[in-house]
């Protein structure tokens, strides 16, 4: 007469070791189909986007592109802040001398004299 | 990259590469992955052509997550359990109107040449009486005892607390054995 007692965990473990050892292996053409899905993934969706073209784009391209001409922008501007900005700056500092330059100054009075060359050769 | 050099990366690094763009590492992803979330839905789903296409569609569900994946905030194997699990979960909904006993006995893999008769016998058992557990009692059963997680694990794959995961293995294990009852001489525990 068979058996009737429920198995006890030692033999159920038995059990669940043999479906352990069963370790499913994927067959080869799952693997490729999951890897194509993969590839396919990982490659872009749709076109590339359009590109600026012509004069821009060269320009855009020797100096290196839209972050080069972004620093080429901000470094202007702070050219232009610098030197719109800078004789006030320069003139504190150099106790205003500079700045009554040319009152005092003509331009002949930088140069040397035609009277001065004749007399000379 | 070789794989042998991925083997000590992580699941979370490897998918962040991947999400990078990285396509070297999808094949050790995919060999490294795919054999649990079919050693979960074969049994689960007692049918190995149906265990595939689960593997599949989870799989290309973490293609997609990949980009947008937070290394170190999940793990990549409950993640993917828990997505085959819910795959499988639709598949069973949907073989309900033809009945749960089409399904409950498992395809029996012939046994390969390293596998003895007497293992082959204890797997196909087996795998006869999960199929015929509640859905979430088998669930719960093979996760922990096939798959081999611990609980707070199977707890977040399930979205259960973890003592209603206890509950449940116990009341799985116990259903199991009382179905093989009467079997022993068959599984070859006659001794006990």
């Amino acid at each position: 007469m068979a058996d009737k007692r429920p198995l006890d965990d030692g033999e159920l473990d038995s059990l669940f070791a043999a479906a352990q050892a069963r370790a499913p292996v994927p067959p080869d053409d799952l693997i490729a189909r999951i890897l194509a899905e993969a590839q396919a993934q990982a490659e872009p969706v749709g076109a590339p986007e359009p590109r600026a073209t012509g004069l821009w784009r060269a320009i855009l391209g020797s100096i290196g592109g839209w972050p080069a001409a972004t620093g080429l922008a901000s470094a202007t501007v702070a050219g232009l802040a610098i030197g719109l900005g800078a004789p006030d700056a320069l003139d504190t500092l150099s106790g205003g001398y500079l700045a009554s330059v040319d009152s005092v100054y003509e331009l002949e009075d930088l140069l040397p004299s035609y009277a001065d060359i004749l007399g000379e050769g | 990259m070789p794989l042998d050099a991925l083997s000590d990366i992580s699941d979370d690094a490897l998918l962040v590469a991947f999400g990078n763009g990285d396509m070297s590492v999808a094949r050790a992803l995919t060999t490294r992955l795919t054999p649990r979330i079919l050693g979960y839905a074969t049994p689960m789903l007692g049918d190995r052509a149906e265990a595939e296409d689960v593997a599949q569609e989870a799989m290309l569900r973490l293609w997609r997550i990949a980009p947008d994946w937070r290394q170190g905030e999940a793990q990549v194997s409950t993640w993917l359990y828990r997505v085959a699990a819910n795959l499988c979960t639709d598949r069973l909904r949907k073989k309900r109107g033809v009945g749960l006993d089409t399904i409950a006995e498992p395809e029996d893999d012939r046994p390969s040449a390293d596998e003895g008769l007497q293992q082959a016998a204890r797997v196909a058992a087996l795998d006869g009486a999960l199929g015929k557990l509640p859905e979430r009692q088998r669930q719960a059963v093979i996760l922990r005892h096939i798959e081999g997680l611990a609980n707070p694990e199977i707890a977040q794959v399930m979205d259960m607390s973890i003592e209603a995961v206890e509950s449940l293995t116990a009341r799985g294990k116990r259903a199991l054995a009382a179905a093989l009852a009467g079997r022993r001489e068959e599984l070859g525990f006659s001794d006990g």
